[in-house]
């Protein structure tokens, strides 16, 4: 197997993807290639460091601001769902 | 400690380059076991399924549980795709707003994480659309066109480094924000939101075959630019 088509198969071999066959093939490449190693680590630590950095979150004043306005708008689906319409 | 770097003709010659003796497929600071996806979104949470149910009868009061667990991914997501804190808000409050008018046609927490990421999608992608940001790409089903590796960079951090090392932090954001939106969600939905393969295609409504190849795209193009970061600033990497 060639460099290139171990990068190719690199997300599913990541991912557990593979057949028993080309995955086999993939780390027997990778066992004896440094280049294809390196590549396949720092995938694997960009998406450590990608699931890590989730942190923009909503915040403060704006975030209460959000739900009251929800909250407003779910009280408004509720009463429109009355029968007598009031 | 130094990176150690190299830009290479990598690939061109398509033939294993020998590794060190003695080195193993476990010895990388990150090759402790294949990363694997859908390690958040799998994982059924009974009240918020209740409040689901809730919601269905036409009962306001669980929204804010709801929306707490809910709003920060669905904001995190829309403002990544979009870089406009006013606009991500507004997505996440259409968002909110279509569950309740359509709750009743949901069913279950997977099925329900698909419809909100599929949601904030379509109208993070209009939104850019109208504002000509964003020109429409067609299907990624071209592998032949992957990136090539180029920049060959041991990281020479652990993963705890990394995760402390603002800098790198930094330019990963960077790198996420430079990616097209359609590789980014689809990175963003796969590999930090943990959806399945299944799952992330259909919030952004492409084929599993398209979803994969979108994100490897894109999980090659981020480690390039990472590593393109440590090999130009040359010490393999500082804690802040």
């Amino acid at each position: 197997m060639s460099c290139e088509e171990v990068v190719r198969l690199l997300s599913d071999y990541i991912d557990g993807a593979l057949a028993a066959g080309p995955r086999a093939e993939v780390e027997h490449h990778l066992a004896t290639c440094h280049d294809c190693h390196v590549v396949l680590d720092t995938t694997q630590c960009t998406i450590l460091l990608c699931r890590a950095a989730r942190s923009r979150a909503l915040e403060g004043e704006r975030r209460r601001l959000l739900l009251d306005k929800l909250q407003k708008a779910c009280r408004g689906c509720s009463e429109d769902r009355r029968p007598d319409g009031s | 400690m130094g990176a150690s770097a190299s830009v290479a003709p990598f690939l061109r010659g398509g033939h294993a380059q020998p590794r060190e003796a003695g080195s193993s497929l476990s010895s990388g600071a990150c090759s402790n076991g294949i990363v694997s996806g859908e390690t958040n979104a799998a994982v059924p949470q009974r009240d918020e399924l209740a409040c689901l149910e809730a919601m269905r009868r036409g009962e306001p009061d669980c929204l804010g549980e709801f929306f707490e667990v809910w709003a920060d991914r669905l904001y995190g997501l829309a403002l990544r795709l979009l870089g406009d804190p006013a606009g991500a808000e507004d997505v996440v409050q259409e968002a909110f707003l279509k569950l309740m008018a359509g709750a009743a046609r949901i069913e279950g927490r997977s099925r329900l994480a698909t419809w909100l990421y599929r949601v904030v999608y379509n109208a993070a992608m209009d939104r850019l659309r109208e504002s000509r940001r964003e020109v429409p790409v067609p299907e990624e089903t071209d592998e032949a066109a992957l990136p090539a590796p180029a920049v060959l960079v041991d990281f020479r951090l652990t993963p705890e480094q990394m995760v402390h090392d603002a800098e790198l932090r930094e330019a990963l954001e960077q790198a996420i924000d430079g990616l097209p939106a359609t590789l980014r969600a689809s990175f963003l939905l796969r590999d930090v939101e943990g959806l399945s393969t299944a799952e992330a295609a259909e919030a952004v409504g492409v084929t599993e075959a398209n979803l994969k190849v979108r994100l490897h795209r894109a999980r090659l193009l981020l480690r390039e630019r990472l590593a393109a970061f440590v090999a130009a600033r040359g010490d393999g990497g500082r804690t802040a």
